[in-house]
């Protein structure tokens, strides 16, 4: 005897283990503004207050409305999936708006062609915790044709651990929203027929008294550009650059194809900081994916290991990806085409690291870099300057060849005199000199070149005492393709280089060999 | 001052496209016309044997075979992979020639063999490599004195079209003083060079070593110190970029070497002037031609058959065990007789791998056809577009892809 068996859904638990992926009220208003675009809303506005009895959350669109079978899908599970997947509806998933289930009364009041429809739910997170379906009641009159919209209040939201209404404020809503939701939508880079929607968020004043209403639109938008360096100590931090919206072409080895359309910018810190934030800053650089052109997750190691993600920041969108029920996370990693994102993505971001103009907000953060370090050099100069004129003779502290030479030079009659004062091989300006009277702060080494192969700065030195001058060839490229970012010419008749860095600086040369000729 | 004003009315270059510093041309050799940028494979026309073996021993001889279309290998005609051969002086040591041998091989042009069949542009390197030590051509029972008079005379007995001076190339580790040294014996040997071959009808190339722009116009400068600038200008009909064999495995520096020669050549009014790199291949000519390189010569066909790879594209290989022939039309692949002997029915190994390695030619001489169709198309979006599809694609490539579209083509944004 055999029998045959069918799995049994609990319908119920179904329904708490949806809404118990969510926890924060402003997810609430995340799936809302996803409705409300999907009906079509040019306006949205969302109001909460914090009240004795509980919170409040009200959010209310000019969209198209619901008749029964839409707001059927409002309640049900999964049911909004016989909407046309292709469509660029958001919600079509149909598991967000469950969350609304988490609170103690969800009022649903909606007009769509000249029908006015109200459904009351009471209690539905304590029956769906008493293992009783929640059941709504609709009431029906007819309105005057034409005034289309929805309104809906959820009263007593059950929040998680320390995401009660009462902690928003406008400032954390404003970029949660832009950061998290249809608010900051990329979409707008990619159609020309983009669909505009305008929020705003009002706070009870128990909440947040700063400001009245808060309004954000729904394009996620780049701090403006700034191609060239600024002033100052840090001129690269708000360089930015924009990279215009590509659609990338990917192809799986079996066939499989999709679209990702991705838009971006590079920038430093102060560009950065213009952009939206919520949750740690330097958590959100890099490169996002993102469906319905609304990020979700990072892949930031498509950029190659030399480059730091930090500053990037682009969102790659691509409708092949899927999702989570809570959206926090992408279901399909393991399929070939997540695989074949990655692999464009990466490619596409390596031409990004190429453009010279990258490059050269890199060279300009070094030598910023540089000369920060050669301006905390002069104070340690100015220190051993001072030690020098404070102790009574001279003692030598290492024997390196070239500062004996030197010393040999001064003794056999060479001129001028340039006594060595102070030598410290570890640090970057390593001796200090004495010529007619003044000290000058100086580098010694074996060759000219070597001060340029170690990568020493010229700002902080008067005079470079050298043996030779090494591979005139090597001179001649530096003189070429400048050092640091600067012109620099040498003059080798005369002993002098001139370097021009922002500031003029005149280095003097010293060949220890040619003081014996 | 350009190349019309020199001696001979059939050498010259002419540029038909440029796409940023990439360039495509015809270069006029004789009467031999070559598209730019071209490949001359490197072919040891002497490797051991007799006037009845094409004087040829080994993968050498299969090759010559493949070049003369002979019934051994089906006789399929594949000259068109030979429209110009580079082969070098100094090969004449690699097979202990005896002198006899010797006189009977440079007695007649290579040319004019009876039974050899090759009419492309024959290339012959004066091999300043490998005589830089022992400054002697060494047979198994004689040793020849070489100096630039024994090398052209050598080059002349041959049949070449194109020549060489005898140079002295550098390494890299070369201090400056080296540096000048072997640019001074160099333009000695120019200066011979020069008086040797004037009024002969070849092609001349003038021998440049360096590795960035400073270190060619100081080679430069010392070769015209003592040839005078005059000639430096008039008399040569190429330049030849040497000493990058040692750099051949970074490519960024290959690409700074050439890009900085074109640089030093456009500075010294020799835009006009084709240059041939010597010694580079493979996945390095779409990166050199693109930031300014006209011709290559290379033997990395072979090599990569000796060692039993089979040349999927110009980027990539596979081990000869696991190839599927009938994935390649080329005429090898398409030949059964030669399929057989590549999957290891052949009665000599030299016939396996002569046939893999001449469709390893086959696959770079058609993938520099290819380069030369991008640099063709209107503007660098041909070149670019290339790049996109195939060096970029590599991960160890991509970044130098990236270097020359940026730098010579205008970059991607
Ligand atoms: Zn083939």
């Amino acid at each position: 005897m055999s029998t045959t068996k069918t799995p049994q859904v609990n319908e119920v638990n179904e329904f708490l283990e949806i809404a118990s992926d969510f926890e924060d009220p402003l997810e609430v208003i995340r799936e809302s503004l996803s409705n409300s675009y999907d009906a079509g809303a040019t306006e949205v506005e969302i109001t909460i207050r914090d009240r004795p009895i509980g919170s409040e959350i009200v959010i209310e669109d000019d969209g198209d409305g619901m008749d029964y079978a839409d707001l059927e899908s409002f309640f049900d599970l999964g049911n909004s999936t016989k909407r046309d997947p292709s469509s660029d509806a958001i919600g079509y998933k149909g598991h967000g708006t469950k969350i609304f289930y988490k609170s103690e009364e969800v009022l649903v009041n909606t007009s769509k062609e000249g029908t006015n429809l109200r459904a009351q739910m009471e209690q539905p997170w304590e029956k769906l915790n008493n293992r009783v379906m929640p059941e709504y009641e609709v009431r029906e009159r007819s309105v005057k044709e034409g005034n289309n919209g929805t309104h809906i209040r959820i009263t007593g939201f059950k929040s998680g651990r320390g995401f009660s209404p009462s902690s928003l404020t406008y400032n954390k809503i404003e970029h949660y929203l832009k950061w998290k939701t249809l608010a900051g939508s990329t979409a707008h880079y990619f159609t020309d027929d983009y669909h505009e929607m305008d929020i705003y968020i009002t706070l009870g004043d128990e909440i947040d008294d700063t400001q009245e209403t808060l309004k954000l639109d729904n394009k996620l938008e780049f701090p403006d550009e700034q191609i060239e360096p600024g002033e100052g100590k840090f001129p690269e931090s708000r360089m930015c650059k924009h990279y215009p919206p590509r659609e990338l072409t990917v192809e799986t080895d079996d066939g499989d194809t999709a679209i990702i359309e991705v838009v971006g910018m590079i920038g430093g810190k102060d560009a950065r900081n213009e952009l939206p934030t919520y949750g740690k800053h330097s958590a959100q650089f890099g490169i996002w994916l993102a469906k319905d052109y609304i990020k979700v997750e990072r892949v930031n190691e498509v950029i190659s290991h030399d480059n730091e993600f930090l500053h990037f920041f682009f969102v790659a969108n691509c409708q092949d990806i899927e999702l989570s029920a809570n959206r926090e996370k992408i279901r399909n990693k393991s399929s070939s085409i997540y695989q074949a994102i990655k692999e464009e993505l990466s490619h596409y971001l390596s031409k990004i690291a190429s453009d010279p103009w990258f490059k050269d907000y890199l060279n300009q953060r070094r030598k910023a870099k540089l000369s920060r370090r050669a301006e905390s050099q002069q104070s340690s100069v100015e220190d051993r300057e001072k030690r020098i004129l404070d102790r009574e003779q001279f003692t030598p502290s290492n024997d390196a060849e070239v500062v004996l030479g030197l010393e040999r030079s001064n003794r056999e009659g060479a001129l001028p005199k340039i006594v060595v004062e102070d030598y410290d091989p570890s640090v970057e300006v390593n001796a200090l000199v004495k010529q007619d009277d003044s000290l000058y702060a100086s580098s010694i080494h074996h060759k000219l070149t070597d001060h340029f192969e170690a990568d020493k700065p010229l700002e902080s030195v008067d005079k470079i005492i050298c043996w030779s001058y090494g591979d005139p060839d090597q001179l001649s490229e530096l003189e070429r393709h400048g050092y640091h970012g600067g012109d620099i010419t040498f003059d080798l008749n005369t002993g002098r280089i001139e370097y021009q860095n922002g500031r003029k600086h005149n280095i003097h040369i010293v060949s220890v060999e040619q003081r014996f000729q | 001052m350009g190349f019309k004003q020199k001696q001979h009315d059939n050498n010259g270059f002419e540029i038909a496209n440029q796409a940023g510093a990439a360039r495509t041309g015809t270069l006029q050799v004789g009467d031999t016309e070559l598209k730019t940028p071209n490949l001359f494979p490197v072919v040891n026309f002497y490797a051991g044997g007799t006037s009845s073996s094409l004087y040829g021993g080994g993968i050498h001889r299969t090759m010559k075979e493949f070049m003369n279309g002979d019934e051994v290998i089906n006789g399929g005609d594949y000259s068109e992979y030979f429209d110009g051969v580079m082969t070098s002086v100094a090969s004449l040591t690699d097979y202990g020639i005896t002198k006899e041998r010797y006189e009977e091989y440079i007695d007649t042009p290579i040319k004019e063999r009876d039974l050899f069949d090759f009419d492309g542009v024959l290339f012959i390197d004066s091999g300043g490599f490998k005589f830089l030590g022992d400054k002697t051509l060494d047979g198994s029972d004689f040793e020849v004195d070489v100096d630039q008079r024994t090398i052209i005379e050598i080059q002349r007995k041959l049949g070449a079209d194109l020549v060489l001076n005898l140079d002295r190339p550098i390494e890299p580790d070369d201090d400056y003083e080296t540096r000048i040294q072997k640019a001074r014996m160099t333009a000695q040997n120019v200066d011979q060079f020069l008086e040797l071959t004037d009024r002969q009808k070849q092609t001349r190339y003038l021998t440049l070593h360096g590795y960035n722009y400073s270190m060619l116009n100081t080679f430069l400068t010392e070769i015209e110190k003592v040839i005078g600038k005059n000639r430096v200008h008039r008399e040569f009909d190429g330049v030849a970029l040497g000493s990058l064999v040692p750099l051949k495995d970074n490519k960024g520096k290959l690409i700074t070497a050439v890009s900085d020669c074109r640089e030093v050549l456009d500075d010294w009014g020799f835009d006009d002037l084709p240059l041939h790199v010597l010694g580079i291949s493979s996945s390095a000519i779409p990166l050199l031609a693109a930031v300014g390189a006209d011709t290559f010569d290379s033997s990395s066909y072979l090599h990569a058959a000796i060692n039993g790879k089979y040349h999927t594209s110009l980027y990539n290989t596979e081990p000869l065990d696991d190839v599927d022939f009938s994935n390649c039309d080329c005429p090898v692949c398409s030949d059964d007789k030669l399929v057989n002997w590549m999957e290891g029915d052949a009665e000599y190994q030299k016939d396996k791998l002569g046939a893999v390695s001449m469709h390893n030619l086959i696959i770079q001489k058609e993938e520099i056809s290819r380069v030369r169709e991008a640099i063709s198309k209107s503007g660098t979006d041909g070149l670019i577009e290339y790049f996109e599809q195939s060096l970029s694609r590599h991960k160890s490539m991509q970044q130098h892809a990236h270097r020359v579209v940026n730098d010579s083509l205008g970059g991607y944004f």
